[in-house]
């Protein structure tokens, strides 16, 4: 036991000091100086011992590329005279890391590491400038923004670009993926095989099953020969634990299937606490696909029909899942053609919400919202590991032996988050909101998925990006805003009003430049102009005094009418570069790095307990907050469902793309609480419903005293 | 209950709409919503972090499971079963054999993290020590022999021992390797055993107390001397066993602070009060902090299942809900 001499006989090791963050002191205080005292420890017994040293930048750099450890191309766009420029820039900003979860995560996950993985060989700034040197791809200006906005915490790219930009052996710099499965062998197979290709470069894939024949349907005109979507789900769930990324993270995937597909119910079971192993599906992610028809179904209390989908496409020669149910579905009940049967509404809503219970799972998109509010001509049928990403795609088709016939498009996309707090002291905020947008554009300018290609045309034509946003309890909190109170929800609409405002000015200024639109631009509500519509013919304006003073304190000025309207024609004319431009992930890992509240949610708890494979378990505080704010640090469990899809809404309105969105529940609720928070965020116009998680508490008399994240 | 013998009582079939005593109701629908399978937890995802613990440390953890096999087994086959001749309504007896399942639960768990992490022959080494190991059958021994005792009460207090007590030195080391990032997944497993025991040492004392009052002055002093000479009989064995097993890691003096401060634990589930001082139940904050039966962690789905989900209610939808 290497590590037991000077961790475990002192009682101050940097891991008890930062676990006493989780442990009142005797005033009943909460020991926040403990965890800056364990980030301290980290970095003297451990991270300055474990670094290799160089003399000079020029050593430095000159080692890391003939080690072939980073990659010379990146380098060699830039003068060496900037390069070092650059590297200073980013230590003047004299950064040093607020959490120890924070120190932690960097260190253990992102940062360069010798061979052997047991010294480091990055800092934090140099990371970061690697990062800014590969986006910027020799813009020297937009080097030294993407340096600035990152370590000022402002802008924060997603895991797979933060970890992997620059380095000579990485994976991709993408993290999201999202493929079609076509109701054949051949798509089947190849899908599995995607799968392996993208987990292994640290991407998460979701695949829509929903074009999967049901189980029972005819295989060449047999009847009862097809097993269904279960097995394949088994087959993508071995996929995945297969596929890692050099170790680095394991693969992870998610499957959504309609809710108005035969196999629904088996689908859904996979997850039962109780299921035979031989259907248990444990690690894969689960998505139900939900059409408003459905609701009214249930409203109605009339059964709902499930169709299979080998019939509708023999039927109609289109695949189910290119369809609105909702559109469809009483001539698909009328037409003897089509093999259906039936189940009641209300108990599908209630098996859901049980299965919630029991696991998390499904995720829910709510299909007719989505495409309603899409502006891209096309059909969004599934979402992704995070129910965030909701693009179009296309099918593709195969030949026997695997090669495509017709290449279709399917999703990636790459994301980064603006912390909202840092962006609203940002000294000029639509330039920050440019940097950002303009490395996104980049990463998909430079990614070449070239293992599955119906992936590297998606991408190629629609240069699709996706700004998240974090730190909204953050903010609220340091503004002594409660979250979820109409204050906080006036705040939501105006910041990501003007976040929408200036993204598709960005995403127009480079159509502009480079003279170049993203595929089915002409077809899209952008080109027409109706899309603006909702901002030119009313006014936007905060609702609070308060609210507007957040803005005019820090010189945001909000887009007025006539700036939509310019922004109009010249999108009319210019059109846009990015076909998709915002897209609000759950940001974990990268919002304990930037010392933020996660995505828009609340906090899960006032001290954080965080728990992964590598990192063990951690404990985390909220942004800005002290014993003497702890009012405005409710939890999500006491806010309650109904605030934060009041708060989620607000944002819906304008983003084109999804927001993760999980549902929080103490283990008082019952599964018709579940299905009313649901009902509550589909009339609401969320798109996409994210987990559902229960809090349990503590019997009466089994807690463990003096626990932080214990008492409520 | 009833006597036995009596061939003429008619047997009483169990009404939970008339409930004598609110508690077991209460601790019926905790455990039931607590249920869980060891199928439910990834543990195979421990592989490639099992394979970076030294040899000494995977033979400590097989032996420290092993060990705590050995306690579920007793519990679940001879303590559960005996408590439940001395149930004073028909719900409690439903809670102990729930107890005893758990508990058959808990020991077969172990047997999976085996399956899944290790190789034949070290388990069956392992065993084997388990059978050899004076102070773990000692202590077995000790315990086992108080459910013979014919005073309800004492095997009560002997089983809140068990629960409260016994099992802690073995708990501590999944939960110190899960705070260095190793077998997480086995620690979320262990955090589900932990979430029940808490429960069982918490009723089973609750049941003690409420028993207790109901008895003589004299009878109170003899079971108050009882449970403290027990409890010093098992510290004794514990301190031996805890150093058979921990000296070579270095831990043991962490691992007797732990010891220390459920011995505590367990005395107050009984409703006595403390035995060990404050000074020596300083427990390593990392330990203290992962013990919250509370399920709030939270986690991704790169990293196992963590150990929060249950099992919920079900109520059905209404037509206003619709609207």
């Amino acid at each position: 036991m290497p590590m037991r001499s000077k961790e475990i006989h002192s009682h101050q090791d940097y891991h008890a000091l930062n676990a006493m963050l989780n442990l009142y002191d005797d005033n009943g205080c909460i020991q926040f100086e403990k965890d800056k005292e364990a980030v301290r420890q980290y970095f003297l017994e451990h991270v300055n011992q474990n670094t290799v040293f160089f003399h000079n930048l020029k050593e430095k750099l000159g080692y890391l590329v003939e080690e072939n450890y980073y990659e010379k191309e990146v380098l060699d766009l830039y003068e060496f005279s900037f390069i070092k420029k650059l590297f200073q820039r980013a230590y003047s900003y004299k950064f040093r890391f607020p959490t120890f979860l924070g120190a932690f995560k960097y260190y253990t996950s992102y940062t360069l590491k010798t061979r052997d993985g047991k010294r480091y060989l990055e800092r934090y700034e140099d990371r970061i400038t690697l990062v800014a040197l590969t986006l910027a791809q020799g813009d020297k200006h937009l080097a030294t923004s993407i340096v600035d906005e990152i370590i000022r915490g402002c802008f924060q790219p997603a895991t797979p670009t933060f970890l992997n930009a620059g380095k000579k052996q990485r994976g991709e710099l993408i993290s999201c993926f999202l493929l079609r499965v076509e109701d054949n062998m051949e798509s089947i197979g190849r899908s599995i095989n995607s799968a392996l290709q993208l987990s292994k470069r640290g991407g998460g894939v979701a695949l829509c099953l929903t074009n999967v024949r049901e189980l029972g349907a005819p295989i060449k005109n047999f009847e009862n020969q097809s097993s269904g979507v279960v097995p394949v789900m088994k087959l993508l769930e071995d996929a995945f634990s297969y596929a890692n990324q050099l170790g680095a993270r394991q693969g992870a995937g998610a499957v959504y299937l309609h809710a108005h597909h035969p196999d629904i119910m088996r689908f859904l079971d996979t997850k039962r606490e109780n299921a035979d192993e031989k259907i248990r599906i444990k690690t894969l992610s689960l998505g139900v696909v939900i059409p408003d028809i459905t609701f009214e179904l249930a409203r109605n209390n009339e059964e709902m029909y499930l169709f299979s989908p080998y019939d509708i496409e023999r039927v109609t020669g289109k695949s189910m899942s290119d369809f609105s149910i909702s559109e469809h579905y009483r001539s698909f009940v009328d037409n003897s053609a089509i093999a259906k049967k039936k189940v009641n509404t209300r108990s599908f809503f209630q098996t859901l919400a049980e299965i919630q219970f029991e696991s998390g799972y499904p995720y829910i998109l709510f299909e007719d919202t989505a495409n309603r509010s899409n502006p891209i001509s096309g059909y969004i049928n599934m979402s992704n590991l995070c129910s965030e990403i909701l693009q179009v795609n296309t099918a593709s088709t195969f030949e026997s032996d695997l090669s495509y016939n017709r290449l279709g498009m399917d999703i990636s996309c790459n994301l980064g988050s603006l912390n909202i707090a840092k962006a609203m002291d940002s000294s000029n905020f639509s330039a920050s909101v440019e940097t950002a947008v303009r490395a996104l554009t980049s990463i998909s300018d430079m990614s070449q998925i070239t293992s599955v290609p119906s992936i590297a045309k998606g991408n190629d034509e629609s240069h699709a990006i996706g700004l998240g946003q974090m730190n909204l309890h953050g903010f609220l909190a340091r503004e002594k805003i409660h979250y979820g109170s109409p204050e906080s929800i006036d705040f939501t609409n105006m910041y990501f009003y003007t976040v929408t405002y200036h993204v598709l000015s960005v995403s127009n200024r480079i159509a502009k430049e480079r003279c170049r639109t993203f595929l089915g631009f002409e077809d899209s509500s952008y080109a027409d102009g109706s899309y603006f519509r909702k901002y030119t013919d009313k006014c936007w304006e905060p609702a609070f005094k308060k609210v507007a003073a957040l803005f005019f304190r820090r010189n945001i000025t909000i887009p007025t009418q006539e700036d939509w309207l310019l922004l109009q024609k010249s999108v009319v004319e210019y059109g846009l570069y990015n076909r998709n431009l915002q897209a609000i992930p759950p940001t974990g890992s990268i919002s304990y790095i930037n010392h933020a509240t996660a995505s828009i949610h609340p906090v899960v708890s006032r001290i954080e307990i965080r728990k992964e494979g590598k990192i063990g378990r951690v404990y985390y505080p909220a942004p800005y907050m002290t014993n003497d704010n702890l009012e405005y640090y409710l939890d999500a469990y006491q806010i309650g469902p109904e605030k934060i899809i009041d708060i989620y809404a607000a944002a819906t309105e304008h983003v084109d793309q999804g927001l993760s969105l999980t549902l929080f529940f103490n283990d008082t609720a019952n599964t018709r609480d579940i299905n009313r928070a649901q009902i509550y965020a589909w009339k609401k116009g969320i798109k996409t419903i994210y987990y559902i998680r229960v809090r349990q508490a503590a019997l009466e008399g089994t807690e463990v005293d003096s626990c932080v994240s214990c008492s409520l | 209950m009833q006597s036995a013998d009596n061939v003429l009582d008619p047997l009483i079939a169990v009404n939970w709409n008339r409930i004598e005593d609110e508690k077991d109701l209460e601790v019926w629908n905790r455990l039931t919503a607590n249920f869980w399978l060891p199928e439910k937890v990834p543990l195979s995802n421990d592989i490639p972090s099992w394979s970076t613990l030294t040899r000494d440390e995977q033979i400590l953890t097989i032996r420290v499971f092993t060990g705590l096999t050995l306690l579920d087994t007793v519990q679940n086959t001879v303590g559960a079963i005996s408590l439940l001749k001395d149930a004073e309504t028909q719900h409690e007896e439903a809670v102990l054999t729930n107890i005893a399942f758990m508990e058959a639960v808990h020991a077969r768990s172990y047997s999976s993290i085996f399956s899944t992490l290790c190789l034949t022959p070290d388990v069956d080494e392992a065993y084997l020590w388990s059978l050899e190991n004076e102070y773990l059958q000692k202590k077995a021994a000790c315990v086992v022999n108080q459910y013979k005792n014919d005073n309800p009460l004492a095997k009560k207090i002997a089983s809140v021992f068990l629960e409260s007590f016994l099992f802690y030195s073995g708990f501590y080391l999944p939960i110190y390797w899960s705070s260095r990032a190793k077998l997480t997944n086995t620690a979320d497993l262990i955090r589900l055993i932990i979430r029940d025991e808490a429960i069982h040492g918490y009723y089973i004392g609750y049941k003690f107390q409420k028993a207790l009052k109901k008895r003589t002055e004299a009878e109170k002093l003899f079971l108050k001397n009882f449970a403290s000479s027990l409890l010093f009989d098992l510290y004794e064995v514990e301190c031996k066993y805890t150093e058979s097993l921990y000296d070579r890691v270095g831990l043991t003096e962490d691992v007797k602070m732990y010891m220390h401060y459920n011995a505590n634990k367990a005395l107050m589930n009984l409703g006595y009060e403390s035995m060990f001082p404050k000074e020596i139940c300083v427990v390593n904050p990392v330990i203290l902090s992962s013990l919250s039966p509370t399920s709030d962690e939270n986690h991704d789905f790169f990293s196992g299942s963590g150990s929060s989900y249950i099992i919920g209610k079900k109520v059905a939808t209404k037509n206003e809900d619709w609207v």
